[in-house]
């Protein structure tokens, strides 16, 4: 445990000594305050539905799947690729810490910096909170399905930085197979059959972000969520034990 | 200590190294030599666990690699070749990470790390962010990693590449004086280093162990490889004869102005009987030099698969007097066979040979 603890927070100090990370969070508030403030001015206009503001800003537009698509990526990319690169990784994997306590600590760290990412959002909570009576139990569960995913898409781009040397390479590979696990779940309003759509309904993020965002906690996509990360974080684990055999 | 059993490694397309055997008792200095490409980092990599064997099996202090892989991992300390750290960290920081990661104790965190710093002689750069340092500050920082967490065994892999000549006396000046609690691995290509630091020497090549002993051992195995160089005023015929008809003597080549060079097996000393023949005859003796081979000679005829003549042709360069800088410490020198050139107390030439 200490020394997870030890490789998490040298991870934490290498994202908060790059500059990557500043670029990250500046872009991604500054996106998030123009969403937020698209959000409201179509809000204002009085031929808009009545909405909750904070369910439009979890998930609601696309501009919030841009983002996360884009942006964990870059967030995982250097995890285990640039220690492979610089061979570091040689003196990580000589030290008596097992492969899976490595993969679980770096996850660790890219959750917490993801935390740190959503963490200013709360703002936008409390001005709205300043205005107008707040619903608290949707934004909750807005939060846990933010949290949810996020799990899920940090677990994915793990994976593809154990897999290759090159960071950008790993962001690619990461952003490609979160297109298709994302598309895949779009894909349900073309289907036909009832298997198939409730296959592909399953598998749809976007609608799993709709539930969290209204209140509703559905342990199903909890657990697509959560065994997909299990299943991720074991594939990065068993790419850092197949990089010694080769 | 460290006991290597027919490690093989092999790769989708080669074998890096094969049937490697050997052991190395506690508290012995073993250099590992060969030439670049030989499996000497992968022999080390496989030992350290960040590379599975094929086929063999290592143990260190008893514990079994296959077996324990973490235990194994904790009881080395490693410096791998090219000393990978972390730029963005400060040296105490990563020293302090590094010792949490081998898990040494919470309580004894500062000793140790008040230690390494000061036998690596780190103390004026223990603020300084890694990534500022000069290469020889990394090694030492890497090595001071290395040595954390007091292991018994450390494996060093290539210590003083890339530095400086002062820089690289210091590196092995603390190498001998880790050999005197640690069992070291030492692996390199510079010959003199092995010399200085090294009481035994395993010279491994297209991944086979070609030679292991002590220094003087390998040079000794060599046999007619010492050379005695001799300049008589005298009949060449009569001298050259006289020449060979000595206990030890194998080939007696005449070259111009009375000199001779004489290939002497063995071991044997041909001075003082060249001597007392020079004065029997009544011949005037100019000059009179025995060279031991060094180990770059051993060496050279270990691992070059050329043809013999090519061999040959390389001995006949490295054994002239004074020709060779290599040579520095024996060649010219009228050390006896056995004598260690350069035994460590003299930093010899820092000529490397890479």
């Amino acid at each position: 445990m200490r020394k997870t603890l030890a490789l998490t927070s040298r991870e934490l100090l290498a994202y908060f000594s790059s500059p990557l990370a500043y670029v990250v969070l500046t872009a991604f508030l500054f996106f998030n305050g123009y969403v937020f403030w698209l959000i409201m001015a179509f809000l204002n206009d009085p031929r808009s539905q009545a909405m909750q503001p904070m369910k439009l800003v979890f998930g609601g537009t696309i501009f919030f799947w841009l983002f996360l698509l884009f942006v964990v990526p870059v967030i995982t990319m250097r995890l285990l690729a640039e220690e492979r690169r610089s061979g570091t990784l040689e003196v990580l994997l000589t030290s008596p810490v097992s492969e899976a306590q490595v993969v679980l600590a770096k996850f660790a760290a890219a959750f917490v910096f993801y935390v740190f990412l959503w963490a200013p959002t709360l703002i936008y909570v409390a001005m709205l909170a300043s205005k107008a009576k707040i619903d608290w139990g949707p934004v909750a569960s807005g939060y846990l399905g933010i949290a949810a995913l996020g799990l899920l898409f940090l677990a994915v781009g793990l994976f593809t930085s154990a897999l290759v040397k090159n960071q950008i390479l790993a962001a690619i590979l990461a952003f490609a197979i979160l297109v298709v696990m994302f598309s895949l779940g779009l894909v349900e309003n073309l289907a036909s059959g009832t298997a198939v759509k409730g296959a592909l309904s399953y598998l749809n993020m976007w609608e799993h972000m709709d539930d969290y965002g209204r209140g509703i906690v559905d342990s199903r996509h909890l657990v697509y969520s959560l065994s997909l990360t299990g299943l991720f974080l074991f594939l990065a684990t068993k790419a850092l034990e197949a990089g010694k055999g080769k | 200590m460290i006991e290597v059993q027919g490690l093989t490694k092999r790769f989708v397309d080669r074998t890096a190294v094969s049937d490697v055997s050997f052991f190395v008792p506690e508290g012995e200095v073993l250099g590992f030599l060969g030439p670049n490409g030989a499996g000497k980092t992968t022999t080390m990599r496989m030992i350290t666990g960040f590379l599975t064997p094929t086929e063999g099996t290592v143990r260190v202090g008893g514990i079994e690699l296959n077996r324990d892989s973490l235990a194994l991992r904790g009881k080395i300390g490693y410096l791998p070749e090219n000393v990978a750290l972390y730029p963005e960290m400060r040296v105490a920081e990563y020293l302090h990470f590094r010792a949490e990661v081998e898990g040494v104790a919470r309580g004894e965190v500062r000793a140790r790390l008040d230690e390494v710093v000061e036998r690596t002689m780190l103390g004026g750069v223990r603020r300084q962010l890694i990534g500022t340092l000069s290469k020889g500050y990394r090694q030492r920082v890497g090595l001071a990693g290395a040595m954390i967490h007091k292991p018994p065994v450390l494996i060093l892999d290539e210590p003083t590449v890339g530095l400086d000549p002062r820089q690289i006396v210091k590196i092995r000046e603390l190498i001998t004086q880790l050999g005197r609690d640690h069992t070291v691995i030492l692996s390199t290509h510079i010959l003199p280093e092995v010399e200085q630091v090294c009481r035994r020497v395993l010279i491994i090549d297209a991944g086979k162990i070609v030679a292991d002993g002590s220094p003087e051992q390998l040079r000794a195995g060599l046999a007619g490889a010492a050379e005695l160089h001799v300049q008589l005023e005298a009949p060449a015929a009569e001298a050259q004869e006289a020449l060979a008809g000595l206990t030890g003597a194998t080939e007696v080549r005449a070259e111009d102005d009375g000199r001779f060079t004489v290939a002497v097996e063995g071991g044997e000393d041909l001075r003082r009987a060249v001597f007392s023949l020079a004065v029997e005859r009544r011949w005037v003796l100019l000059e009179l030099t025995q060279t031991t081979p060094s180990l770059e000679d051993v060496f050279l005829r270990l691992t070059t698969r050329d043809s013999a003549a090519a061999v040959a042709g390389e001995e006949d360069a490295g054994a002239e007097p004074g020709g060779n800088p290599g040579e520095g410490s024996n060649g010219g020198s009228v050390d006896g066979p056995g004598t260690v050139p350069g035994d460590g107390t003299n930093p010899a030439p820092e000529v490397t040979h890479a």
